[in-house]
């Protein structure tokens, strides 16, 4: 048994944080620094006339004004649609049109406002309908390669079909359909954007940067450098401290490109921070999403076909958002087994601010649908929604039509955990005569990284120093997730070492191995098996180097521990004898010998060994390993939405019980259930971190978070206006259970957790609450306005009053 | 902003408000200092008046006198004030924070002239009076008649409120104020106040107040004629529920639809007639 695995740990970074002391994008200061400010359209979509710079320039403090016209084009996006400084014309109210670098924040801003900008304002388009009509303006006349566009539709197709939907469809016993849509929302993170950039004397760039994808944005931004004629100078991307991330980094941003620019313009590091409100205005939200669907099954409950039609408005330019739906086919055509299947997305350019991943990258989307929907089917077919449930349960082994092969599979325990946990068999009927219900939804999620790239690999270097203290560096980033937290007990134990010994590298392209990014719940999985990798290979170069240290080494200590005590009896046992490298053990930083008589002196200090090694006469030897894991999974193809994504999936189920004010329409959580199929639990502290904040996150989807926009405009940018859950809205029971389903493929069995946690906790709320008022609400978020509308136009203003204890 | 003062005295403070052009005071700042920061307000000096023994006591001798620039949570750790007017307590209850409520002022959150000023109907129906203080002399004015328009009150420009007056609690008065958020620490988007007099099954007074549904805080002179000296019976709430519905002048905003806002003053116009029907004459 490991002493360190599943047991509470905080985090490493823990105290840190606690006591201010992580640095944090906004704590960093380099010499000369300068700082940025970028000057934003004020129309959603317009022809740039002219840009007049000259009285920005001319306020004291100044040190460069950019624009398109004096600085050459970088190019970026997924689909390299997007432009850092923008020249012709503008697409959204956040695209950048000029930029300055000044001694101070305040100046900065003060000469962004000087900037004259003249625009000829354009037809503009906010939603995907009017965008797909004939004749629409379009929003980008050419594509990167300057080929004429037609349409708004952007060029990406995930597309899945299996069997016979038709037939399926009209043979159905009970099928319903509905339209669920998602709105437009913030990741809000505790730690706004910002990046500080700074050439060395030979022109190579180092680049603190708030981002997920340390490797990848290495790869972009030395892209940048020979966009601006510094081919073969290289980039160094530092991560410092992250106050949360979300999908927030998962691209490289016109922000970041723009302080590269000035800071290549003026020769002086520059930095640039987004304020709450620009963090709002001028990051990318969460894409809004419309799904239709449908969902039929035979008289026993039997799922026979699902059709999904996904639009989403992508707004204005591509991110690696745009590949949302290649997440959205898991669920789709995954969850419970469902024989004919239809799923199709189209993503729609507009001139509304363009969107960005968040945590669960469309699988919050699609299951809110999906879940909600199957609510529907099971009152239609007079069965109970855990029941329908449980009959289309996924199980172990099964591969399904999209071909994602299921190693293990807890979803059958986690549905009857969260009936058994929330009270289900006692569960009052449906109607609306009473104010509480209870209602539940399940998820499927890539549990062993998500392939969305051809490596989705990490490696990681593992090095002991002479005091026995060894260094963990990988190239997967913990933004608040607790990523280091597993990487540290893992460490610890495949090692053998004491935790308090084990140091995460701070993440650095530099020092770090390469990484894909920290998406799709993989961090713990990736960098976690590749640890394990780098660990064997250095237990193997230990124990290899004691066959001859050793002996030495107990000699010694067998010396010593006389000196110390005398009277020791001697003790006939043949160390030299009995040395094998499998017969070592290391633990704690002691090595010793398995299975001897228990004598003192047998049991090493890891660091006497490896100073042995070092100073070994004839030659010494260090201990660094890498590994890099790439784990068993296949790129998906798209078009025909065929392909194993996944190294394992994670599944799960929440339940809730709500109260409904039917007078004001207030939601309340009475309780909540999640039962969910981790593979195993590494640090139930961190864990259990991880599903409360998801929670926290979902509940903020299903009641209260919203970017409300007008025109393309943003109206609510803060957090009065814009509301997540406090400490009071979150204030109910929370019973958390875990299911241990040990997944092979898992390091120590492990899955990926980071994003199931918000996944149906949407569903489950709403359905809960149909439960309650038998008012379904197709909206997020459910909102009391939007619910009371629903009420009356369900009761007709006659809603049956409070009744209290009516369950 | 260039400078920032802290006057020895109320008249100092009113001298210098005078000399400065463009000057504020400030109290708690939890309202001044969020403007300052998105720039609605930019004034060019700051002075600070929390720090005046003259304007931070609390006095209770029958009726109230309440430094304007008493912290929220001074005024709710005050048995004597808290027993003699509860729903002065129920207003601070869900006031922000405890760390809002400990820089917060009372004074500030009348001053600031929002429509969603919690303490503002809760002092309209106890028929507050606010003292006004200027260069040359001080004046009283009811808070049911402080505030003008959105973000303006009649306090001029050199004037400083210097305390808030509330007449002996009514004998047996039963006084409720509930609010509407989206969230907690959020902005009202309805409230309201209602302080009732029951003797024998019948309203021999009854006072009522919104916040956050018209421009300024607004009396239900309208509601409360449907109710007074009569008896409060179900049919006469369901009525007084209407009335207010219709009395009340709410806007579309990125918080609530007008409509919304109108249906919750109804709704707890009726829950707060309920709940003194409920507590009966005593
Ligand atoms: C997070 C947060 C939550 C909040 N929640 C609520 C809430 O739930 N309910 C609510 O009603 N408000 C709320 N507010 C608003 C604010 O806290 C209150 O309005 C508070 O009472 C203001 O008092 P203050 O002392 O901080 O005012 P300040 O900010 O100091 O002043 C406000 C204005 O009044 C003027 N002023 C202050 N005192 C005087 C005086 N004696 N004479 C003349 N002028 C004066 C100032 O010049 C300024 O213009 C919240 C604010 C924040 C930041």
């Amino acid at each position: 048994m490991s002493p360190y695995l599943g047991k509470a740990r905080p985090r490493p970074d823990a105290a840190e944080k606690a006591t201010g002391r992580a640095e944090y994008i906004h704590d960093i200061r380099r010499p000369g620094m300068l700082h940025a400010a970028i000057r934003f359209s004020e129309h959603a979509h317009a022809r740039i006339k002219g840009i007049d710079t000259l009285k920005a320039e001319r306020i004291r403090g100044v040190r460069a004004v950019i624009t398109a016209q004096n600085t050459p084009e970088i190019r970026l996006g997924f689909l390299r649609d997007n432009v850092a400084l923008k020249g012709e014309k503008v697409r959204q109210f956040r695209d950048e049109v000029a930029a300055v670098a000044a001694i101070d924040p305040d100046v900065a801003a003060e000469a962004a406002a000087a900037i004259e900008v003249e625009y000829e304002p354009l037809p503009a388009l906010f939603d995907p309908a009017s965008a797909l009509d004939e004749g629409a303006p379009l929003v980008h006349e050419r594509d990167a390669a300057g080929r004429p566009l037609e349409t708004n539709l952007m060029p990406v197709h995930f597309r899945h079909s299996s069997g016979d939907i038709t037939a399926a469809r009209s043979a159905a016993a009970h099928a319903v359909s509905g339209e669920f849509s998602t709105p437009l929302i913030q990741q809000s993170c505790m730690g706004t954007a910002g990046a500080l950039a700074e050439f060395d004397p030979r022109m190579n760039l180092t680049i603190w940067a708030k981002t997920q994808i340390p490797f990848l944005a290495q790869r972009d931004f030395n892209s940048a450098l020979s966009q601006i004629g510094l081919a073969g100078r290289n980039t160094r991307v530092i991560v410092p401290a992250l106050g949360g991330g979300f999908g927030t980094g998962l691209d490289t941003h016109c922000y970041e490109y723009i302080a590269i620019l000035l800071a290549w313009r003026t020769g002086k590091p520059v930095k640039i921070l987004y304020k709450r409100d620009q963090e709002f205005a001028y990051l990318s939200p969460r894409q809004s999403s419309t799904v239709r669907i449908s969902q039929g099954c035979d008289a026993g409950g039997r799922l026979t076909f699902r059709d999904v039609h996904v639009t989403q408005d992508n707004g204005a330019y591509g991110s690696w958002g745009a590949t949302y739906p290649s997440v959205m086919m898991i669920p789709a055509t995954s969850l419970y087994r469902v024989p004919n299947i239809e799923f199709d997305c189209e993503l729609v350019y507009t001139n509304n601010t363009y969107a960005q991943a968040m945590r669960g990258y469309g699988n919050p989307e699609l299951t809110w649908a999906l879940e909600s929907n199957l609510d529907e089917l099971a009152e239609a077919a007079g069965i109970d929604p855990l029941e329908i449930r449980r009959i289309n349960c996924n199980e172990p082994g099964e591969v399904t039509p999209m071909g994602l092969r299921v190693t293990t599979c807890g979803l059958r325990e986690c549905i009857e955990g969260v009936g058994e946990r929330l009270g289900w068999k006692n569960k009052g009927g449906w109607g609306a005569g009473k104010k509480r219900g209870v209602g539940l939804a399940s998820m499927v999620h890539v549990g062993g990284s998500g392939r969305i790239y051809r490596s989705d690999a990490s490696g990681v270097i593992l090095r002991l120093d002479d005091y026995g203290n060894l260094y963990v560096a990988s190239g997967g980033v913990d933004m608040g997730q607790g990523l280091h937290s597993a990487l540290q007990i893992m460490a610890a134990d495949s090692v053998g070492v004491d935790p308090e010994r084990v140091f995460i590298t701070q993440t650095d392209t530099s020092t770090c191995p390469w990484d894909v990014g920290t998406h799709a719940s993989r961090g713990a999985f990736t960098a976690g098996n590749a640890l394990l990798m780098a660990a064997e290979k250095m237990r193997r170069q230990l124990f290899e180097a004691a066959i001859d240290l050793y002996p030495d080494l107990v000699e010694q200590a067998r010396r010593s521990w006389i000196r110390a005590n005398p009277d020791t009896p001697p003790a006939d046992f043949d160390w030299r004898a009995s040395v094998a490298p499998e017969r070592f053990q290391l633990r704690n930083n002691l090595l010793s010998l398995r299975d001897t008589p228990p004598i003192p002196w047998l049991e090493i200090d890891l660091a006497k060994l490896i100073r042995a090694a070092h100073f070994r006469a004839g030659g010494g030897e260090m201990f660094t390993v890498e590994a890099f894991y790439d784990p068993p999974s296949e790129l998906p193809d798209w078009e025909r939405g065929q392909g194993n994504m996944s190294a394992c999936y994670t599944y799960g189920t929440q339940g809730v019980e709500v109260e409904v004010d039917t007078d004001t329409g207030d939601v309340k959580i009475v309780a909540m259930v999640s039962v969910l199929d981790v593979g195993r639990v590494i640090n139930p502290q961190a864990l259990r971190g991880q599903i409360v904040g998801a929670i926290a996150q979902g509940v903020g989807y299903a009641l209260y978070e919203q970017v409300i926009t007008e025109k393309g405009r943003i109206l609510n940018p803060n957090f009065t206006d814009y509301k997540i859950p406090t400490a009071v809205e979150i204030d109910f029971p929370l019973d958390l259970e875990y299911i241990e389903t040990d997944e092979p493929a898992g390091p120590y069995g492990a899955k990926g957790i980071g994003e199931p946690g918000l996944t149906p906790t949407a569903p489950a709320i709403a359905n809960a609450i149909f439960d309650a008022v038998g008012v379904r609400v197709r909206d997020l978020p459910i909102t009391p306005e939007r619910l009371l509308a629903a009420l009356h136009a369900r009761y007709d203003d006659h809603i049956p009053r409070r009744a209290p204890n009516a369950r | 902003m260039s400078s920032y003062h802290r006057p020895p005295s109320v008249a100092e403070a009113l001298r210098l408000k005078r000399e400065l052009p463009g000057s504020s005071f400030i109290a708690g700042g939890t309202d001044l200092l969020v403007q300052m920061k998105d720039r609605v307000r930019q004034p060019t000096a700051l002075i600070s008046i929390r720090h005046l023994s003259e304007l931070t006591r609390i006095e209770t001798d029958g009726g109230a006198r309440l430094g304007a620039a008493t912290p929220l949570s001074d005024l709710a750790d005050d048995s004597a004030l808290m027993t003699g007017w509860p729903i002065l307590g129920e207003a601070l209850r869900d006031f922000a924070s405890v760390q809002i409520r400990g820089s917060a002022t009372i004074g500030g959150n009348l001053c600031n002239g929002s429509p969603a000023a919690d303490a503002a109907p809760a002092l309209i129906v106890l028929g507050a009076r606010v003292r006004i203080a200027g260069l040359d002399g001080e004046r009283l004015l009811p808070v049911e008649q402080l505030f003008e328009a959105p973000g303006r009150t009649r306090v001029r420009e050199e004037e400083l409120l210097v305390s808030i007056e509330l007449d002996p609690p009514l004998p047996s008065g039963h006084g409720v104020f509930l609010k509407k958020m989206r969230t907690a620490m959020d902005v009202s988007l309805a409230s309201i106040a209602s302080l009732a007099l029951l003797r024998d099954g019948r309203l021999e007074e009854i006072r009522l107040a919104a916040g956050s549904v018209a421009p300024v805080p607004m009396r239900l002179h309208e509601t409360e004629k449907v109710l007074r000296d009569r008896p409060l019976t179900p049919e006469r709430i369901a009525e007084a529920r209407r009335v207010a519905r219709d009395e009340v002048r709410p806007i579309t905003d990125i918080r609530a639809g007008a409509d919304y806002r109108r249906h919750i003053v109804g709704v707890f116009v009726q829950r707060a007639l309920e709940a003194t029907l409920e507590k009966g004459d005593r």
